[in-house]
């Protein structure tokens, strides 16, 4: 086996194991959730707990962030299962096809153009706020 | 064939047209390839066409949805990474998710009312524009259906995706950080893709409002449930 082989195999093996990690951290979660009965759900509570553990240093980024790519890249493939469901309310759909596809054209321009205009407005006033934050920070220092 | 074997083939299947159309988009780069529109085409289609029952389809591919929770533990890295945008931007991208979420809602809310829909319908329709792992979770206390929900969401995704460039040139929208917010905020994982071809600070930003969008409607969902149910 050529070096470029071993590497790309322990790369491999790599992002299996962090994949394995992934789950068990979501499976433990989840017992941990429904036990002491919280109102968030084990995979938000994961999320949560594993951002902490990075936030204090004591899980380096790069020990997870193989396999973080892997599962926020291929989230498509984890939904196809439930989506070919819709064989079984195909009756349903097709009655209602033209209301649900004007509902989701016009509820999805709805939230386009008012978070586009609502975040350009917010954006433009925050970046003033930091620049005179800045400005005033080396005001200081120049004094 | 027996039911095992049509299950083995269905996963297989389903495995090799995910990769095969992903790939064929990375090379050919036209809207229509997108794996969001083609892979769900063609494997209903294949479905049909070999009159596979359902059970027998999800035999084996429903441990696929068992991703799911891992996938969104696994959003906690881009947070991470990204933390410095958000400290440097925490209004702007407080406000977006707010807003997003916001609009999601009233809207779904408001037209499926319109258009009286049926409820199954109507249920599973407000959790449409945030990430399928958090609507999943959310649509149950809304009282929707978990299957409709997944195709609701895909469709909306779709729909953002295709009409989102049109209509920010239409209203002028154009700085990073707006355009990023909007398609994040209104079409998810399908939203950010289309964010990064804009450039970076899109694709990023986009990313995190899908992500900070999604955990505000599963945390929100029995809240906002007394009002629109």
């Amino acid at each position: 086996m050529t070096a470029e082989r071993i590497k790309k195999c322990y790369g491999s093996l790599q992002l299996l194991i962090q994949i394995g990690l992934f789950c068990l951290l979501a499976w433990g979660m989840d017992l941990l959730s429904v036990y002491l009965e919280l109102p968030i759900p084990g995979s938000v509570l994961g999320l949560a707990i594993l951002l902490l553990l990075m936030g204090l240093k004591l899980v380096p980024e790069k020990s997870v962030k193989l396999g973080a790519g892997w599962l926020t890249g291929e989230l498509l493939l984890f939904f196809i299962p439930p989506v070919i469901s819709i064989i079984k309310y195909e009756s349903l759909f097709e009655q209602y096809s033209l209301p649900l596809i004007l509902t989701l054209v016009i509820g999805s321009v709805c939230v386009l153009l008012g978070t586009g205009f609502v975040v350009d407005r917010v954006f433009r006033f925050e970046t003033k706020m930091n620049t005179r934050r800045l400005n005033a920070a080396k005001a200081i220092g120049e004094v | 064939m027996s039911q095992s074997m049509l299950a083995i083939v269905s996963l297989a299947f389903t495995l090799s047209c995910y990769f095969l159309i992903k790939q064929l988009y990375l090379k050919k780069r036209v809207w229509w390839l997108a794996p969001i529109l083609m892979v769900p085409v063609i494997i209903v289609l294949f479905v049909i066409s070999l009159n596979i029952p359902l059970p027998a389809y999800f035999e084996y591919t429903h441990w696929l949805m068992a991703l799911l929770a891992p996938a969104t533990i696994a959003f906690s890295v881009p947070i991470y990474r990204e933390r410095k945008l958000i400290f440097s931007y925490p209004l702007t991208i407080g406000f977006g998710v707010v807003t997003g979420l916001l609009l999601g809602l009233l809207s779904s809310w408001g037209l499926t009312q319109i258009f009286s829909l049926p409820p199954e319908l109507s249920h599973s329709t407000l959790v449409r524009s945030v990430s399928t792992p958090f609507a999943m979770e959310a649509t149950s206390a809304f009282g929707g259906v978990p299957e409709l929900t997944a195709m609701l969401v895909l469709l909306t995704g779709i729909i953002g995706m295709l009409v989102s460039e049109p209509l920010f040139k239409l209203a002028k929208i154009n700085s990073p950080l707006a355009i990023g917010a909007a398609l994040g905020a209104a079409a998810h994982g399908a939203g950010a893709a289309k964010a990064s071809e804009f450039g970076k600070e899109e694709g990023v930003v986009a990313s995190l409002t899908m992500i900070f969008t999604g955990i505000a409607m599963v945390l929100g969902a029995p809240f906002f449930s007394i009002f629109l149910v």
